[in-house]
């Protein structure tokens, strides 16, 4: 491991040493699956029935916890205790389902479900079909799983994707990225990914809850996505209600139980899948009206019940292209078990006058190609990969005076990005602000989404206006927002990671993992102190080779201070205290920031010329010779 | 306690936080309005799949935060350099002039006339209307590249305060383009 270890430029290195081992998890809403990619083939890890789907479903009873097929047995007799769908909750605030009668929500403030099994909340719920996933895949792998991709809708926002991170966490899972469901079905597609000619592609995906449409340009081995759309509370779900609500209309059911409800729910989306096929279906009802009965359902019945839904897609697909200034695309994938309502495909092609592509299983496509950038990520190649741009899917910005919001960040960026602002004081003699960070493509406040507050204080008194405040918004490659906000002329600094403000914090993780999720305490020490030391051993080992490489980039003086640093972490490691060896982890690991971007500044030249650092050497040589 | 952001039009500090790089040797480019669109392209594409942080996600966190930072920088510049507003102003940031200056200068009355006469027409038009919407884009269009035209020739000779007049043409122009771009939505 060399510190920014520069890759030569078209020269694939085959990693030395034992195969890592990455898998792609598709956490659906329905549905969730675990894949492997081996170097060679991409394999759907299915349970030992032979099942690739797991539903994405948990039951917190008087059995135990019980994860997906075997846990939606309960779904009828103990709903309450049975959670499906929790992925749409996933970061969310609770105002936003007090009336959903399809939950059981618990007493308080937070966003839990109510179950016998004590209060359970989405992360948790999430978290437990990750393990599930987790213990499923390990006795098919010849080794310890070092790291996961797991997907995410592309319209998912900060806290949503801070909480599947954190659900990832509780599960044990390290996560390599989180990687945009669309991205991931044109990485398994792997279509034209080293064309010269650039291409584009649409991919419309339709879930069990989420539906995304997206614009990705493929070329010479970059996947760029120019623009997301969609809506993360439509899928596949509501076809079921909307069935469900015309069989329950067509006995005449009025105020029907949770039971009944459920049971109407499973009715319709078993007729939903069989009119994929057929016409037409009879659908026993008994188990909803007082005398036995059976509905005919018709095709043409189905199609009109989604035909509202069906329009909601394709006008976000509008807008998806006329956000990106797009009129037609090269090709379109067809992603999610409900794009296989022949409706849906119908639609599709003629939006985007092009037959869709379906050779993969669109219920699998996404984990798939998961498995494949996981494969890459976990260090198994490097060099002559496809790259992966996302773009953050809504603009972020702040609260300015009058309830105004400033957008920082505009929609559709590319990701990591850092962007800065200036900002001053409001009145005379204003010593602190809050900044509040929001989210949303609206003027107002109210209409967006609040993310984060957090203060700036310290600032001296000084007429309105005169202060200069700067405040960066980072997004890493993860779409994961960081804010800080500095006093341009005392310096006074504030900043914070947002944090899901619905999810859990640090503290709460930590106690959860502490309480044995499955690990007993002695085996969670053993693992930090092993990751810590791995952490350290890595930097320190990266660091020597550096200095080794282009130790003339640093004074003397940098170089004493950077080895007494790198002799401090040496001693701390031979502890067993975790936090300290991070901690003289992070201080090394900060002193050789600077250094580390000379290096690369030293790299790009050669990057950009196309010559290898190699052939830079050896010209240099060439010139001292005389 | 509220923020309240001083008055600089369109686009303000673009640039503040980046690093000191210079955008046009960091794409190895020659500094002006007109860029080689195709060497751009290519000189992105080179920087990011070397330096993005998916190149980093097996190392240790603080080289994965240098590769985030620097690959930031890479996306800023690449924005700015390949968009004509953000690269005008950038041209002018970089020659030191003081946009908040030339803003409260203003762009002149006869610039001025036309720009609320278009956009009066605009308004006045049904948003349904595409062939009228279209027409009008065209016109719009043809003003915003004769500006773009004058600024590239009042850089290429140092007037700066000539050019940051014409930038300010091209902001309220290219404003005004994505307004009248019909919309289904």
């Amino acid at each position: 491991m060399v510190l920014l270890q520069i890759a030569e430029p078209g020269a694939p290195t085959e990693v030395q040493g034992e195969r890592q081992i990455g898998v792609g998890i598709d956490l659906g809403t329905t549905n969730s699956l675990i894949a492997h990619f081996d170097g060679t083939d991409v394999r759907v890890l299915k349970d030992e029935s032979g099942q690739a789907s797991l539903p994405s479903v948990v039951y917190y009873g008087a059995k135990g916890t019980v994860v997906g097929a075997a846990a939606e047995t309960y779904a009828s007799s103990e709903p309450a205790n049975t959670i499906a769908s929790a992925k749409r909750m996933l970061g969310r605030a609770r105002a936003e389902f007090e009336d959903d009668p399809y939950v059981t929500l618990a007493e308080g403030e937070g966003l839990a479900f109510n179950t016998d099994a004590g209060n359970k909340t989405p992360v948790e719920v999430s978290s437990a079909i990750l393990n599930e996933l987790k213990l499923r895949a390990e006795p098919q792998l010849t080794g310890p799983i070092a790291g996961a991709v797991i997907t995410v809708p592309a319209y998912f926002d900060d806290a949503q994707r801070q909480a599947t991170r954190q659900a990832a966490e509780l599960a044990g899972v390290k996560v390599l990225r989180l990687l945009n469901e669309p991205t991931a079905a044109a990485v398994a597609y792997g279509l034209d990914e080293h064309a010269e000619e650039s291409s584009l592609l649409a991919v419309y995906d339709l879930g069990g809850g989420t539906f995304d449409i997206s614009l990705l340009r493929m070329r010479a081995g970059l996947f760029e996505v120019l623009a997301t759309g969609g809506d993360s509370a439509l899928g596949g779900d509501d076809f079921d209600r909307a069935l469900a609500a015309y069989l329950m209309e067509q006995v005449a059911l009025d105020a029907p139980s949770p039971v009944q409800r459920r049971i109407a729910l499973t009715l319709a989306r078993e007729a939903k899948e069989a009119l994929s096929e057929v016409e037409s279906v009879s659908v026993d009802v008994s188990a909803l009206s007082a005398r036995s009965e059976q509905i005919k359902v018709s095709r043409s019945t189905l199609d009109g019940l989604l035909a509202p839904f069906i329009e909601r897609t394709l006008s976000a697909c509008r807008m998806t292209l006329e956000d990106a200034g797009v009129k037609t695309v090269d090709r379109v994938v067809l992603v999610g078990g409900s794009t296989r309502t022949p409706a849906v495909r119908q639609a599709v092609a003629t939006c985007f006058d092009r037959e869709p592509l379906c050779s993969l299983d669109p219920d699998q496509v996404v984990a798939m190609g998961a498995a494949r950038q996981a494969d890459i990520l976990v260090g198994n190649r490097q060099g002559d990969e496809a790259l992966l741009l996302d773009v953050i899917p809504l603009s972020l910005g702040l609260e300015t005076y009058g309830g105004l919001v400033e957008r920082i960040i505009d929609r559709n960026s590319t990701i990591p990005v850092a962007r800065a602002q200036e900002f001053t004081t409001a009145r005379d003699g204003q010593t602190g602000l809050v900044v509040n960070v929001v989210q949303g493509e609206r003027e107002r406040v109210e209409d967006c989404r609040s993310l984060a507050h957090f203060e700036l204080t310290g600032i001296p008194p000084m007429v309105a206006g005169a202060a200069r405040i700067e405040v960066t918004f980072r997004v890493d490659a993860d779409g994961i927002l960081e804010v800080s906000a500095v006093e341009q002329q005392t310096g006074a600094r504030s900043e914070i990671v947002v944090k899901p403000a619905f999810g859990l914090d640090e503290g709460q993780i930590t106690e959860m993992l502490k309480a044995g999720y499955e690990h007993a305490s002695e085996d969670m020490l053993a693992r930090k102190i092993g990751e810590a030391r791995v952490e350290a051993e890595a930097l320190l080992a990266g660091l020597q080779a550096a200095l080794a490489a282009d130790g003339d980039l640093l004074s003397a003086e940098e170089t004493t201070e950077l080895q007494r640093d790198m002799t401090a972490l040496e001693t701390v490691m031979k502890k067993s205290q975790p936090d300290e060896i991070r901690a003289a982890t992070d201080v090394l690991g900060r002193a050789s920031e600077a250094f580390a971007a000379r290096r690369m500044d030293r790299s790009i030249q050669a990057a950009l010329q196309g010559v290898s650092l190699t052939d830079l050497e050896s010209a240099e040589v060439e010139e001292n010779t005389p | 306690m509220r923020l309240w952001r001083e008055f600089y039009g369109l686009n303000v500090n673009a640039t503040a936080g980046a690093t000191a790089r210079d955008y046009f040797s960091l794409f190895q480019l020659e500094p002006g309005f007109s860029v080689d669109e195709a060497a751009l392209e290519r000189a992105y594409h080179s920087l990011l799949s070397q330096f993005h942080p998916d190149r980093y996600a097996g190392k240790a966190q603080f080289e994965q935060r240098v590769a985030a930072q620097f690959c930031a920088d890479i996306n800023s510049g690449y924005r700015v350099l390949s968009d004509e507003v953000l690269r005008a102003e950038y041209l002018l940031t970089r020659a030191g002039v003081n946009l908040a200056k030339a803003e409260r200068e203003g762009v002149g009355a006869a610039f001025l006339m036309t720009q609320i006469m278009l956009r009066e027409r605009l308004e006045e038009m049904s948003p349904s209307d595409g062939q009228a919407r279209e027409a009008l884009t065209e016109e719009i269009r043809g003003y915003y590249q004769a500006s773009c035209g004058e600024f590239a020739a009042a850089a290429g000779k140092v007037a700066w305060s000539e050019a940051a007049r014409h930038w300010q043409e091209m902001c309220f122009l290219s404003k005004l383009l994505d307004d009248a771009r019909p919309r289904s939505y």
